[in-house]
């Protein structure tokens, strides 16, 4: 008996604990399990924000399109096949094709597969009315890009979710098969143009039966982003930046013997007076609508992996490096001036090279030549930019070099107080910062990567002849487009240096606020550059780069120009560049640049053209920026600078007690205009614009 | 003082009626646990009666007129001196086998078992197994009575026939569960009857060797001994990460269900794995999580003190009752109410395996529920006639 006894108080025991441990110890646990056991959360997606750019022009939309899904899983092999004929027959299409979309690698393998795209209402009727288990037929919504190249660096591209952004976006509330921004804007500014999916929350039973509705979050569209792209200059620009390289490959290099290969190349156009970037061409470039539904292993390579067309997805106004050449030039001059080194009028005489005085001691290599060893003869520093003259920089950096003090390094403090070796800040991923070499750089580069670098094993000292490189804008300095477009902005509008912005704002769709801007991106000044006294004469050697009489360099590309009514400020660049063409197994040929800004005197645009391997930049990349240039005139005629609104001033308006609403005797009170006063006709109607109460077409009848 | 008014009665407890030993606590607390059945049989069922558009009230108000009909029995079995009971154990042994067989035969299949009667006037269906359990303990109790103190290995060999017949009968049903607690019942007496450990510890071998066995062959793919539901639950228990099948949705879902009442549970109709039936047979087998679910901590130990109260009661009372088989029915009352409390509630909690048995007076079951009453009974009439001559 003793022994049931023990066993009594050993199974109540036994039952008091685990309970304790379950609802006591672990009930946070049970209670999570219990909430989600009981809730179903469907989510609608919401439809995604367009892209347009600053007039209003769409690059990016939805449209809605018939899809035709299969769910296979429930398929045996025969029952497929006859699926599978069914729906050739009803759409017309082989069955091969219906099958291919059942390859599709990117979707869950249980997930729906659509197996047909582009159906109109017939189409879907026609699937629909069948009813085949397992088939659907719907409306779904497919990104387009309305312009299709035209600004596809800028735009993006949406694609299949990442492996990553897949485990990220999920708990977001995405959809499995949603397509999300991958590139560009379309990837920067995701959260915004996604919106916030729809959410209804239900109970359900066990059997999955819906007991009741616990909340329902209707979908929130996302929002509108406007581009300060013009879409029509946009074009005009990708379209000469390509004819450029066209013709560039046409020509024979004198360096080599062979055409130039001219592959890649871009091009950007800046508002200098508040950074609007108002296009900006990279080529190669490929269409955004391959990537939405995505391409095919070979279609990929042959877009995407063609030697002939490398990185069409790169953006290379923000994401290539350059060296830049003469263009770098100016920072130079600027920097002399800074230093003191540079009297603008005193006379030097090129003699077609430079050699550091013995006095300095020189090691190594001591004679610096011009390109082509040309001797300029007699030159201002005017002169000396308008025909760039190597020998004059060289000069004017090795006399940097020796100065004991800060300004030793007035080259790369000037550089950097231009915004090189920076980001610009411009609203597009993966932007490169460049490069400003100094003594610490050059040691880093070299410890980091010896045979990249210091492939003979040199010294890591900084050596008059790297200030010399750099000076002229070779050796380790490198720039993006972008880079060069700003800084010579900075030079024109005297000083002010901005972010350049490429998103103008960002439009709200919902329903209470439809057409409002959320985000407004105002003009961000970056810095405050303090030019040197002399800093005239640098743009006035710019000012005559395009001109005949004076020599300048680009002055046979801009032949027949209206200097007159639009002139232009420019300064060509020819850099070489280090390394081998990959394909062509040998030395790259020079980088073509160009960088602008026009008008002179009153500047408004900057353009800077980059061309790889296309020769020299008076010849390749100044025709090609004149084109540009003519453009951007012809822009500013189509759109003239906006007028400042008349706005009627508004008179002060009292309160008005509410008995005295209306009445007749109160009127005179009540300043005219103002609620429950005297009503006037409304000035600014089409009828009478100016508002003075009589209609406009008596006035000009009575009076002319 | 005391001792003297003790003393009194005890000179003078032969004479008094049995009506002043009996021990109505024990029936209060049977009472007590059944009226907590009723409103967990509400709780369980109201919302989807409610939401099938039929009369929330309608399970609750049957298991009430069963515990109604079930106090009736129990006052009659009490009244009733057990004594009697020797006298219609065989007939009732027989007649219990009779329907057992029966039911194979006749009972329709009803969720894989053929299990229960359909009474054709009354609508309610009869469950023969829980009155055989009632029936067993009373038959082998007036058999091993005659050999109380010493029990030697044929009557043990014989008391173990009485008890093979009626359990091989219900495992064909198929009843694993209802079997198991004739092996619990069957041990708890025979120990008191003073069973050779040794015999015990041989029979127990014997059990497990053969369940052993008949879960190896049908592992091997052999003749199906158990059934696929068996063989699952048996399986979930010893693996919880066996996930996809009824078995261990089961155990999961109310294991929430007790976890997520925490200490004072979500109040009474507020449970939502109880209102959203995620816990299967709710009102049935699992009808301890709808309490766990809604009163919490507190309301499972308050179940379980009564629980405690009503066997340690039983206990004292087969330790004073005046003859062995008033003492073996006690114990094998007692037998049936712990192993089926444990086993229960322990299944529910995730500390024994699935199986189809009932909570005695909680879950819904006319059959069941009369039973256990009719046995509270029975030990009030052990426990009153203490003294009798």
């Amino acid at each position: 008996m003793a022994f049931i006894g023990i066993v009594m108080i050993g199974l109540f025991g036994a039952l008091f604990t685990r309970l304790w441990y379950l609802q006591v110890l672990e009930t946070e646990q049970f209670t999570v399990a219990a909430e989600s056991n009981q809730v179903r959360i469907i989510i609608t997606p919401p439809t995604r924000g367009r892209i347009l750019d600053r007039h209003g022009v769409v690059l990016a939309d939805n449209v809605r399109t018939g899809v035709v899904t299969i769910d296979q899983s429930s398929y045996t092999e025969p029952v497929a096949e006859a699926v599978f004929a069914e729906l050739a027959d009803l759409l017309d299409i082989p069955v091969v094709q219906l099958r291919q979309g059942l390859d599709d690698q990117r979707t869950h393998p249980l997930a729906p597969k659509v197996v047909a795209t582009g159906l109109d209402e017939d189409g879907l009727l026609r699937v629909a009315e069948r009813s085949i288990p397992g088939v659907e037929a719907k409306w779904d919504w497919v990104r387009v890009y309305p312009q299709n190249e035209v600004g596809a660096h800028i735009v993006g591209y949406v694609g299949a979710m990442s492996e990553r952004q897949h485990r990220e976006l999920i708990d977001d509330g995405y959809l499995p098969y949603e397509r999300v921004g991958r590139a560009g804007i379309e990837g920067l500014f995701e959260a915004e143009l996604h919106g916030e999916p729809g959410r209804t929350k239900l109970e359900v039973d066990r059997q999955d039966r819906v007991q009741r509705i616990l909340a329902d979050v209707p979908p929130q569209p996302g929002q509108d982003i406007v581009l300060s792209i013009d879409v029509e200059l946009q074009a005009a620009v990708e379209s000469y930046l390509r004819q450029g390289l066209i013709a560039a490959r046409k020509t024979v290099s004198e360096d080599s013997g062979f055409f130039y290969p001219a592959l890649t190349g871009a091009a950007v156009v800046v508002d200098v007076r508040n950074g609007d970037v108002l296009a900006m061409a990279s080529h190669p470039t490929y269409d955004p609508n391959w990537m939405v539904e995505g391409l095919s292993l070979a279609e990929y390579q042959s877009v995407f992996e063609n030697p002939y067309a490398p990185g069409a997805l790169n953006n290379l106004a923000v994401q290539g490096t350059y060296s830049p050449g003469s263009v770098f030039k100016p920072v130079t001059a600027l920097a002399g001036l800074e230093a003191g080194l540079i009297s603008p009028r005193a006379a030097y005489h090129d003699v077609g090279y430079y050699r550091i005085p013995e006095a300095r001691g020189c090691t190594g290599r001591c004679t610096f030549f011009n390109a082509d060893r040309a001797a300029l003869g007699t030159l201002d520093l005017s002169g000396a930019l308008t025909r760039s003259s190597d020998a004059y920089f060289y000069k004017v950096s090795d006399d940097l070099y020796w100065v004991d003090g800060p300004e030793q390094w007035a080259i790369q403090d000037m550089a950097r107080a231009l915004g090189f070796d920076s980001p610009t800040g411009v609203q597009l991923p993966f932007e490169k910062t460049g490069r400003v070499p100094d003594g610490d750089v050059k040691k880093t580069l070299f410890e980091l990567s010896p045979e990249a670098y210091n492939p003979y094993n040199e010294p890591p000292r900084w050596f008059p002849g790297d200030n010399i490189n750099t000076g002229i804008g070779q050796g380790l300095v490198a720039v993006t487009p972008l880079q060069l477009a700003n800084a010579y902005a900075t030079l024109a509008n005297g000083g002010t240096r901005f972010s350049p912005n490429v998103v103008e704002e960002v439009v709200s769709r919902e329903a209470e606020t439809f057409g409002e801007p959320v985000l407004t991106f105002e003009p961000r000044v970056l810095d405050t550059v303090e030019f040197p006294a002399g800093s005239a004469v640098v743009r006035e050697g710019l000012s005559n780069v395009t001109n005949s009489r004076l020599r300048g360099t680009a002055a046979k590309a801009f032949e027949g120009y209206d200097h007159a009514g639009y002139p232009v400020s420019g300064k060509t660049g020819t850099a070489q560049a280090q390394g081998l063409n990959a394909v062509l197994r040998r030395k790259k040929e020079d980088t073509a640049v160009f960088v602008a800004w026009a008008p002179t005197h009153d500047p408004r645009y900057a353009v800077a053209v980059v061309m790889e391997e296309a020769g020299y930049g008076g010849e390749a990349a100044a025709p090609v920026a004149r084109r540009i240039i003519e453009a951007v005139r012809a822009y500013e005629q189509r759109w003239p600078e906006p007028q400042i609104a008349f706005v009627p001033p508004q008179p002060e308006c009292p309160e008005v007690p509410e008995a005295l609403r209306g009445d007749p005797a109160f009127l005179g009170y009540v300043p005219e205009g103002c609620p429950w006063g005297v009503q006037l006709p409304r000035a600014n109607t089409p009828s009478d614009a100016d508002g003075d109460g009589i209609p406009d077409v008596d006035q000009i009848g009575g009076g002319s | 003082m005391i001792a003297r008014l003790l003393n009194r009665t005890q000179t003078r407890r032969e004479l008094r009626s049995p009506a002043w030993f009996a021990d109505y606590s024990l029936a209060l607390a049977a009472i007590a646990i059944a009226c907590l059945g009723v409103a967990m049989n509400y709780a369980a069922t109201w919302r989807s009666l409610s939401f099938e558009g039929g009369d929330p009230w309608t399970v609750a108000r049957r298991q009430a007129i069963f515990v109604g009909i079930g106090i009736v029995v129990m006052v009659v079995a009490a009244v009733v001196d057990y004594r009697v009971l020797r006298f219609y154990s065989t007939p009732a042994y027989l007649i219990i086998l009779g329907a057992l067989a029966a039911l194979l035969r006749w009972a329709p299949e009803i969720r894989n078992a053929r299990s229960w009667f359909t009474l054709p006037f009354f609508g309610f269906q009869v469950q023969p197994s829980e009155f055989a359990k009632l029936v067993v303990i009373v038959s082998l109790a007036a058999f091993v009575a005659n050999h109380e103190g010493y029990l030697r290995f044929d009557t043990l060999f014989n008391a173990g026939l009485l008890l093979v017949v009626p359990m091989a009968l219900i495992y064909l049903q198929p009843d694993l569960g209802t079997m198991l607690v004739f092996v619990a019942v069957a041990m708890g007496m025979l120990l008191v009857a003073g069973a050779q450990l040794r015999h015990i510890f041989v029979i127990t071998l014997a059990g497990v060797l053969a369940l052993v066995l008949v879960f190896s062959i049908d592992a091997l793919q052999g003749p199906r001994l158990l059934s696929e539901t068996q063989r699952n639950r048996l399986t979930a228990f010893l693996d919880q990460e066996f996930e996809p099948l009824e078995a261990s949705y089961n155990l999961r879902q109310s294991q929430i269900a007790i976890g997520a009442g925490g200490i004072w549970g979500q109040g009474w109709k507020q449970g939502t794995q109880t209102n959203l039936d995620l816990v299967p047979e709710q009102h049935n087998d699992f009808i301890f999580t709808a309490l766990g679910e809604e009163f919490g901590l507190v309301g499972g130990a308050l179940l379980l003190v009564l629980y405690a109260y009503m066997t340690v009661r039983i206990w004292q009372i087969a330790r004073v009752a005046s003859d062995p088989f008033g003492r073996l029915l006690a114990v094998g009352i007692l037998s049936m109410l712990l192993f089926q409390v444990f086993q229960n509630i322990g299944m529910t909690i995730g500390i024994m395996p699935i199986t189809g048995i009932p909570l005695p007076l909680m879950s819904h079951g006319g059959s069941g529920t009369i039973t256990a009453f009719a046995a509270v009974g029975i030990v009030i009439s052990v426990g009153a006639r203490r003294y009798a001559l």
